[in-house]
């Protein structure tokens, strides 16, 4: 993460230093005439992503993403619930976003950081739309349904951030889609009393007369898996995937959803000054289009 | 139940006096100070240190030494069933006071006055020995911050059952019921700053096992200084040095 300097003087590197904590606008402003950022990125690169499947192995499914060092991770915990009246064939998903203290300096123990409701907010908005006509959101809930009217699949959602360097939303949904893409529905068996129960890997003196139903642990089926985007905007600079940093000074933050067959999902942008709609979504578009 | 098989073998394939597979690595959160990833066996711990930095909460400053505070907290899908409240209960309080007191007892705080140092456990994966695994993540945390302490305080827990004195406890063991002891130790200065033991045990036997969990604590020492050192190498080398 070294500062560019132009004089390898002791004295001078010292001086950009200062120059980065206490004037953070013009340093910035001085990097985008050149169009490039502090860390050497062009104005349109996203940071390298990593993703790793099965990082917790007592979750049933689990996921570790890293958008450059933003790091989130994300599992999933099935349950088995009675459905409600009104949907007696769906399941439910429960989104939880967590921001615990070691993620960022800001973050106080005790009081919940600023951007965790909003992040979460957003994060189940997109996984769980109901949009009434053609296409639905990522996952069916019918597809979590177990016994129609008696039992379906409760799926708590928890992602952790172990690290905030900017770009929350987009590292969280990734974490979010990869471990959706890794679960595995576990056994359950009917109980005596009649209750569908779930029967744990291991049978150490296993009781007698209780059979999986589901004996082969099927996956979830995604229907489109979502991919999003978040640029800052800056006087006419539009910067891609911003660092902590960027998004501290810069005024307008816009995320953009697509999803696997190139359809915007969502557009988020809130508040801030106003600029050409137009050219904001195309250089989103590309830039998205550029990263799946 | 039979925790040690007649042949002393144990549940998962060691033998009484034999740790579970250590690994450490230092600076994975780039925005802490210093941060750390300790792992035992299946238990994986990242823990965070930030500091010294100023006094959030003025009425708690402290005129001639730093504040030191520490919050443990697990994840809702670390432990086999997925738990309700994560941070608030007692267990979680009670493990985050006693790891700010062994870690303030190593720590210089004599020359950070008025500031004060935050340092944040996160359990990503419990498998017993969680109070251990966070002390020695802490451990490293702190050096990688660069935070004057006296020592390094390594920790290790013991256990006895099927009248054999068992070595750093997998939760399988852990829940069997038996006696569990908690050693924190300063290995260079040997010197004990953390003991906690639960259920009853003979006092003989006690000392054995006390033993045991110390031995335990050097190792875990012995290669906590060759991550430091190689990593110290790293940095030499990344400063052309």
């Amino acid at each position: 993460m070294g500062p560019m300097n132009d004089s390898s003087d002791l004295s001078s590197e010292m001086e950009v230093d200062a120059f980065r904590r206490l004037f953070p606008l013009r340093f910035h402003e001085r990097h985008l005439l050149e169009s490039i950022r502090p860390d050497g990125r062009p104005l349109g690169r996203a940071r390298d992503t990593t993703l790793a499947f099965g990082a917790v192995a007592s979750a049933d499914g689990s996921a570790l993403a890293k958008i450059g060092c933003t790091t989130m991770l994300a599992a999933i915990k099935m349950e088995v619930m009675t459905p409600t009246v009104e949907s007696p064939n769906e399941g439910c998903i429960a989104v939880e976003f967590h921001m615990p203290p070691i993620c960022s300096p800001t973050v106080r123990p005790g009081r919940p950081a600023e951007v965790a409701p909003v992040v979460s907010k957003q994060l189940s908005d997109t996984i769980l739309r109901q949009v009434v006509m053609t296409f639905s959101g990522m996952i069916d809930l019918k597809d979590l349904s177990l016994v129609n009217g008696k039992a379906a699949w409760m799926a708590y959602l928890d992602i952790y951030c172990l690290d905030a360097d900017g770009a929350l939303f987009d590292t969280a949904l990734l974490s979010a889609v990869a471990a959706f893409c890794h679960l595995k529905f576990p056994m359950v068996s009917l109980n005596d009393d009649g209750r569908v129960v779930v029967v744990s890997g291991e049978s150490k003196g296993g009781k007698s007369g209780k059979e999986a139903v589901n004996k082969e642990q099927r996956k979830l089926n995604l229907i489109s898996i979502p991919f999003s985007l978040t640029c800052t905007l800056h006087n006419n600079y539009i910067l891609a995937d911003p660092t902590a940093e960027e998004e501290s000074i810069m005024e307008t933050l816009v995320t953009v959803v697509l999803d696997s067959s190139l359809q915007l999902v969502s557009f988020y942008k809130p508040g801030g000054p106003v600029l050409a709609f137009t050219s904001a979504v195309m250089v989103s578009s590309d830039l998205q289009k550029a990263i799946i | 139940m039979e925790y040690v098989n007649p042949e002393g073998i144990r549940e998962d394939g060691r033998r009484p006096l034999e740790m579970r597979h250590l690994h450490a690595e230092i600076g994975t959160v780039a925005r802490a100070d210093g941060s750390a990833v300790f792992e035992m066996g299946n238990t994986k711990v990242i823990a965070a240190v930030y500091g010294p930095r100023e006094v959030q909460n003025r009425s708690q400053q402290l005129n001639d030494q730093a504040l030191v505070r520490c919050e443990y907290s697990m994840p809702n899908f670390s432990t086999g069933d997925r738990m309700r409240k994560p941070k608030g209960d007692r267990r979680s309080t009670e493990i985050s006071l006693v790891i700010r007191q062994t870690m303030e007892a190593c720590i210089l705080t004599h020359l950070m006055p008025r500031s004060q140092i935050d340092i944040f456990v996160q359990v990503l994966s419990a498998d017993g020995g969680t109070r251990s695994a966070c002390i020695n993540a802490a451990t490293l945390a702190l050096a990688d911050a660069g935070i004057p302490m006296r020592d390094l305080v390594t920790s290790c827990s013991a256990g006895y059952l099927n009248s054999t004195p068992l070595l750093d406890l997998s939760y399988f063991e852990d829940s069997a019921g038996g006696p569990d002891v908690t050693v924190g130790i300063l290995p260079k200065l040997d010197k004990v700053t953390l003991l906690q033991m639960d259920a009853r045990l003979p006092i003989d036997i006690f000392e054995n096992v006390v033993q045991l969990a110390t031995e335990g604590c050097k190792a875990v020492a012995n290669y906590i200084h060759e991550v430091l050192l190689e990593n110290t190498k790293q940095l030499e080398y990344r400063r052309g040095l």
